[in-house]
């Protein structure tokens, strides 16, 4: 008996070994980036690195939230240089916060109305669409972002954040539509049903019966389809032409334009771009797992 | 009062919902993928709208002989199949791993699904800082264990720009492949295992002969959806190496892209794309044929 539980506790220690392991080795490019950040100047190129910085410093951080230019070079030259893309980020965050939460709230909307309305009542087609809608969704993004950008020109969107709302809308709207669908077919009519009969209309029955148990299904679809409009870099790419109305995404990658990169200002910038997704990731974690199980997920 | 009895019906409450569905989609959808087909057969400069013309197959002619074509879709083969090869083995490896009760596991789930929700552009940009040859922390480690002797240019030979692409890829979304396994292991029969441990078999054997055979359908079509998206991958690629050194790491959606943003020809693009949903179409005929298209509505 005693051999045997001194076997499983050998087993247990080496399980947590290979878990740490594995864990460190795939979370190390995050931890390298965060500990980089917090780095001063003179440490980030050191021989040997250090992984945990000898003086930590905030400065990088300072300097993204604070919009100081040129932080990184001093001297006459500096002014000449124009602006850099440190003064920008605050304002490339907003952006992207904009529409992230734009196209995630037509998303969410329209789709959980559609998937009721294709889960409650019959006619034509109410069967097909999900499936088409599921193959619109496997339909890569590059095929259409030049149609979509000759039909923004022509409604002179472009260079405006309502472009990129709708360029987003496209990519989730599809997912959206094929999740909530099957979320809204496994939600069972009965309690609907007792509440027409009592004399509650669609709507009433629609806002404080069927929303409430829906709500998994919305968080799930909502996570993903932030998730989809927040990494987006090829949309920003193609629609914005200004410094001003650049996301994040697009707009970090300018930090390599020029001769000199600042690594610390990078992956500081990396970090930030990184937390509200991360945040949103721990929260709602197991609606996303959840989510997950409804269909496949678009990677 | 005539109106009203209209919105309340309830066939007009169904139609109502679905409208704004219907709208979107005709115009976000159905409509850029129609005219990104109708663009694959016309010659088009965005900067020249006056010189629109109907060039016939023209474009697919071009691509067809254009050897960059060949290479990049070359290049993108190789990139699919071996991001594939890791993603599954890691995936099925890890989800083994985390389907375990153990105190703590909670933490450890999410820090190995946590790359999945990093944006693309971050991890590029991580990747370029720690795969930098002079002063990347990779071949500084390499280094001092003497692994090797002198630094690997990661991002610059046509071979290391592949490996890394392939790494990033990997690293990205194998958590989608554990979070598919780890579902469909939680629904394995406890009595499996407790019969072939009956019948003497060992952990490899048990993985072998009851595992396995219960994972072939989520692997499946986990790898047919995963063998798709990898292929027609663009920001992964481009982020990292810009499909560079040279052309080494073009595959047809960074070939589509450049043809259009770069050199201004969007036919050639669009008939790029359309050759690229051709193939997607044969890959998902062949996962509704292995998957079956009416099971799902059985088990439901």
């Amino acid at each position: 008996m005693t051999r045997y539980t001194l076997w499983s506790a050998t087993k247990k220690a080496a399980l947590y070994l290979l878990l740490c392991t594995v864990t460190v080795a795939v979370c190390f490019p995050l931890i390298w980036a965060l500990s980089t950040s917090l780095k001063p100047k003179s440490e980030i190129f050191a021989t040997p690195p250090t992984l945990i910085p000898h003086s930590t410093t905030f400065e990088n951080y300072e300097a993204l939230l604070s919009g100081r230019q040129q932080y990184y070079q001093t001297g006459e030259k500096s002014q000449a240089a124009g602006p850099t893309p440190a003064q920008f980020f605050t304002r490339w965050f907003v952006n992207s916060v904009i529409v992230t939460s734009g196209s995630t709230l037509i998303s969410i909307v329209v789709s959980t109305l559609a998937a009721y309305s294709l889960t409650r009542f019959r006619y034509w087609g109410r069967n097909m669409i999900p499936y088409f809608s599921l193959l619109g969704y496997m339909v890569p993004s590059i095929i259409f972002v030049f149609p979509l950008f000759l039909m923004m020109v022509r409604l002179e969107l472009t260079d405006n954040l309502l472009s990129l709302v709708f360029g987003y809308v496209c990519i989730t709207l599809p997912f959206c539509m094929w999740l909530m669908w099957a979320f809204m077919r496994s939600i069972p009519i009965e309690i609907e049903e007792a509440a027409l009969i009592d004399g509650a209309s669609r709507y009433q029955v629609f806002a404080n019966v069927v929303l409430p148990t829906a709500m998994p299904g919305i968080i799930a679809a909502s996570i993903f389809s932030m998730i989809v409009s927040w990494n987006d870099y090829l949309f920003g790419r193609v629609f914005i032409n200004s410094l001003d109305n650049l996301t994040l995404t697009v707009g970090v990658m300018l930090f390599f334009e020029g001769t000199h990169v600042d690594w610390g200002l990078l992956m500081a910038a990396s970090v930030l771009m990184t937390v509200p997704m991360a945040v949103l990731f721990m929260a709602l974690q197991r609606h996303l797992v959840a989510g997950f199980g409804a269909g496949a997920v678009k990677g | 009062m005539s109106r009203f009895s209209f919105l309340s019906s309830d066939r007009a409450v169904g139609l109502i919902f679905i409208a704004p569905f219907v709208v979107m989609a005709l115009v976000f959808m159905v409509y850029p993928i129609a005219e990104a087909v109708r663009m694959a057969f016309f010659s088009y400069n965005p900067l020249r709208p006056d010189l629109i013309t109907y060039v016939g197959l023209a474009n697919f002619e071009f691509i067809f002989s254009d050897p960059l074509f060949w290479s990049s879709f070359t290049q993108g083969t190789i990139w699919t199949l071996l991001s594939i090869l890791f993603q599954t083995v890691f995936g099925v490896g890890i989800a083994l791993l985390l389907h375990r009760k153990l105190f703590g596991m909670a933490i450890f789930r999410g820090m190995l699904l946590f790359p999945y929700i990093v944006p693309t552009v971050v991890i590029a940009l991580i990747w370029r800082w720690i795969f930098n040859p002079e002063i990347g922390v990779v071949n500084y480690g390499l280094l001092s264990i003497g692994l090797i002797n002198e630094p690997i240019y990661w991002l610059s030979t046509p071979t290391m720009a592949m490996a890394s692409t392939i790494m990033l890829n990997v690293w990205k979304y194998t958590p989608f492949v554990v979070i598919c396994v780890l579902a469909r292991l939680q629904a394995v029969p406890l009595e499996l295992y407790d019969a072939a441990k009956v019948d003497g078999a060992g952990a490899f054997r048990r993985f072998i002969d009851v595992t396995l055979p219960q994972l072939r359908e989520v692997l499946i079509v986990v790898i047919v959806f995963r063998t798709i998206w990898t292929f027609n991958k663009f920001e992964e690629i481009y982020l990292l190496t810009k499909g560079g050194p040279g052309t080494s790491t073009f595959n047809l959606a960074v070939y589509s892209f450049e043809q259009s943003m770069a050199s201004l020809r969007l036919g050639v693009g669009a008939a790029t794309g359309v050759v690229m949903m051709i193939m997607l179409m044969i890959g998902s005929i062949v996962y509704l044929r292995v998957a079956g298209f009416g099971t799902e509505e059985k088990s439901t």
